[in-house]
């Protein structure tokens, strides 16, 4: 078996995880910080589908975030049930939603998509700020954090355990992003972003395999979101807010779109560089802004996009593409009109 | 591609505009006996017009450079918040008005130039990452320069109380705003289509490779266009700090109504972005009389409800935008 880059990043970050809880005091982090991270990087991952992979610009994967921390919250506040149901309804909340609105968000591609799916996740952001009744509005929800519920095994999970039920959780969802994206429907969500008119000229509705994406990212952005209710005991509305959804982007674009580890890595600096950062100033949001620009304009590809492409192993890198792009203005042609 | 749209069909669209402005103002005279419903009406033609203005300037950036300005809402606090300092440092408030928008303009050209322009060649979600930081940024630095809190902006004197028209009376500087953001969407139809400048302009929005070939410097055209559009969010910016107030986030509240506006009107229309502004400035105000807590959800059940019906938005061009 021969390590190239890409098993090397695996083997390592997997230790590096593993031990997290023990590494992490190192550094004066909170091991419920590094679990945010994981969380965090569903919800990247999530948008990685629509943005690295499908070629979407995802500004609503938020909602489908905080769908999944509403769908636990409410339901533990309301029906008391375990972790594990918990996490399921949640999940089930944001597949729910991208049922509702994936149909007006499957059509339109480019910055319409981008528009739209802005639009959308917004709706879920003022229910959940309105209702107050039920989600307690502005305010937020408090609920407490259920048993595991695995037979008679009463257990409640704190700190180092919840982190590995996360960690477990998170292993499994990069090894199904990982094979998601290898098989031929993930193949074919690359194709449909290199060249959409070809994938419809050979007979494939395209518009049903962005549906079929819509519906898989926002299901893991509101697995990562159950998770994240119930680490924090809380659901709050800016949760949904577009900015948070931008901050998901962000993530992915710092990382590197379209690599398995990208979100990740780019989850790893927001949330513990935020953590860091605003325990010494409130002026968080320069930074984060100014991160924002730097990123865009200093290295597009990402962090780890760059290094890929180093070692040659390119990931799914845009630059080329647009190259080929602007080459072919018969290509764009088609394809605009 | 989509077909060239002569002129004469936008001045048509022009006077669809003022006869539709007529007919609603219609409505509210007729409603007038009922003066909840009334001043509700007006109160939402008045924001409508705003969010028509934002959309507007969104729109003009949008369809040239595809680039989707989500600092926008950050130009028009900037440029509420310097007439605010002028106004307190004892300038006059008409003058305020015009320079208070153009020194934005300087700032949004300065942005472009440096920060957007090397995106452009680049996928949209580049330049949109990079407005979003932006807007944070600026978020943060009006809040240590002016304060988290909102901060007095008062109209001045001249246009405080209400004007009355026989069957009902109008606050007198929401009448000025609808006045002034009537005025700003016909010039800019006007300059649009009976301009050099403008013709050139919507004729890059079709092929800006074609318009570099024969000769124009699109560069300019990215920039005045920009310009054009922040301007726009300028003026806005102004007028609605006197009247919806005035603090670091309230650009930005106008910036989520605005891009609804843009999806109703259709992508690709400005003359699209006029009516949706309207729709959502209606059905905004008119929620709040009926269902408060549904205020703003609404314009996003109007949405869907075009959308369902028409994919494109109303008056958006099919292809256009994917």
């Amino acid at each position: 078996m021969r390590f190239g880059p890409t098993r090397l990043i695996t083997v390592g970050v997997v230790i590096l995880l593993a031990l997290a809880p023990f590494l992490s005091p190192l550094i004066h982090v909170d091991i419920s910080i590094v679990n945010e991270v994981l969380l965090f990087t569903l919800a990247a991952m999530s948008a990685n589908l629509l943005l690295g992979y499908t070629g979407l610009p995802p500004f609503g994967n938020a909602a489908f975030f905080g769908l999944g921390t509403y769908g636990a919250g409410l339901s533990i506040k309301y029906f008391h049930v375990n972790f594990i149901e918990a996490t399921l309804l949640g999940t089930a909340a944001a597949l729910l939603g991208a049922l509702v609105v994936g149909p007006f968000l499957v059509r339109r591609r480019g910055i319409y998509f981008g528009l739209l799916s802005i639009a959308f996740g917004q709706v879920f952001y003022f229910i959940a700020y309105r209702f107050t009744d039920v989600t307690g509005g502005e305010d937020g929800m408090n609920f407490a954090r259920p048993y595991l519920g695995i037979s008679n095994f009463h257990v409640t999970l704190h700190g180092s355990g919840f982190y590995y039920l996360t960690l477990v959780v998170f292993v499994a969802s990069i090894l199904a992003f990982k094979l998601l994206v290898e098989s031929p429907f993930g193949r074919t969500l690359v194709a449909i972003r290199q060249n959409e008119v070809r994938v419809r000229y050979l007979g494939l509705d395209s518009n049903r395999f962005v549906f079929v994406a819509i519906l898989i990212s926002a299901t893991m952005a509101g697995l990562g979101g159950a998770l994240f209710g119930m680490l924090n005991n809380f659901a709050w509305p800016l949760l949904m807010d577009w900015h948070q959804s931008g901050d998901f982007v962000l993530s992915v674009i710092l990382g590197g779109s379209g690599t398995i580890w990208g979100p990740l890595l780019g989850s790893a600096i927001y949330v513990i560089g935020k953590d860091i950062i605003s325990s010494y100033t409130n002026l968080w949001q320069i930074f984060i802004g100014a991160l924002f620009v730097a990123c865009v304009l200093g290295f597009p590809r990402g962090i780890l996009g760059s290094i890929l492409a180093r070692f040659g192993t390119a990931p799914l890198s845009n630059e080329s593409e647009e190259a080929n792009w602007t080459q072919s203005p018969a290509i764009a042609a088609d394809h605009h009109g | 591609m989509q077909t060239a749209r002569p002129g004469s069909t936008i001045a048509l669209r022009l006077a669809a505009i003022v006869v539709g402005l007529g007919a609603l103002l219609a409505i509210v005279f007729l409603l007038s006996k009922n003066g909840q419903v009334s001043t509700q009406l007006f109160n939402g033609l008045v924001l409508g017009a705003f969010y028509a203005i934002v959309a507007l300037g969104l729109s003009l950036i949008m369809n040239l450079t595809g680039t989707i300005n989500m600092a926008h809402g950050s130009f028009m606090t900037l440029s509420g918040y310097l007439a605010f300092a002028m106004v307190s440092r004892g300038t006059n408030f008409w003058f305020a008005l015009i320079v208070a928008p153009l020194m934005t303009v300087i700032v949004g050209v300065l942005v472009e130039r440096t920060l957007i322009r090397p995106l452009y060649q680049k996928e949209p979600i580049y330049s949109l990452l990079l407005t979003f930081g932006l807007s944070l940024m600026a978020e943060e630095i009006y809040h240590i320069i002016w304060g988290a809190n909102g901060v007095p902006f008062s109209p001045p004197p001249s246009l405080a109380g209400t004007v009355g028209l026989g069957f009902m009376s109008f606050p007198a500087f929401r009448l000025f705003i609808a006045l002034v953001l009537l005025l700003m969407i016909a010039a800019i139809a006007l300059f649009l289509t009976r301009t050099r400048f403008g013709l050139r302009l919507r004729a890059a929005v079709q092929d800006s490779e074609m318009i570099a070939a024969l000769g124009t410097n699109t560069q300019v055209l990215y920039m005045v266009n920009f310009a054009l559009g922040i301007f726009l969010a300028g003026v806005a910016g102004v007028l609605a700090a006197g009247l919806l107030g005035l603090n670091p986030t309230s650009g930005n509240t106008l910036l989520m109504p605005a891009f609804v506006t843009v999806i109703i009107g259709g992508m690709g229309s400005l003359f699209g972005s006029i009516v949706g502004g309207v729709l959502v400035g209606l059905a905004t105000s008119l929620t709040t009389l009926w269902i408060p807590a549904a205020s703003e959800v609404a314009m996003y059940a109007l949405m869907a409800i075009v959308l369902t019906i028409r994919p494109r938005g109303l008056f958006g061009e099919e292809g256009l935008f994917g």
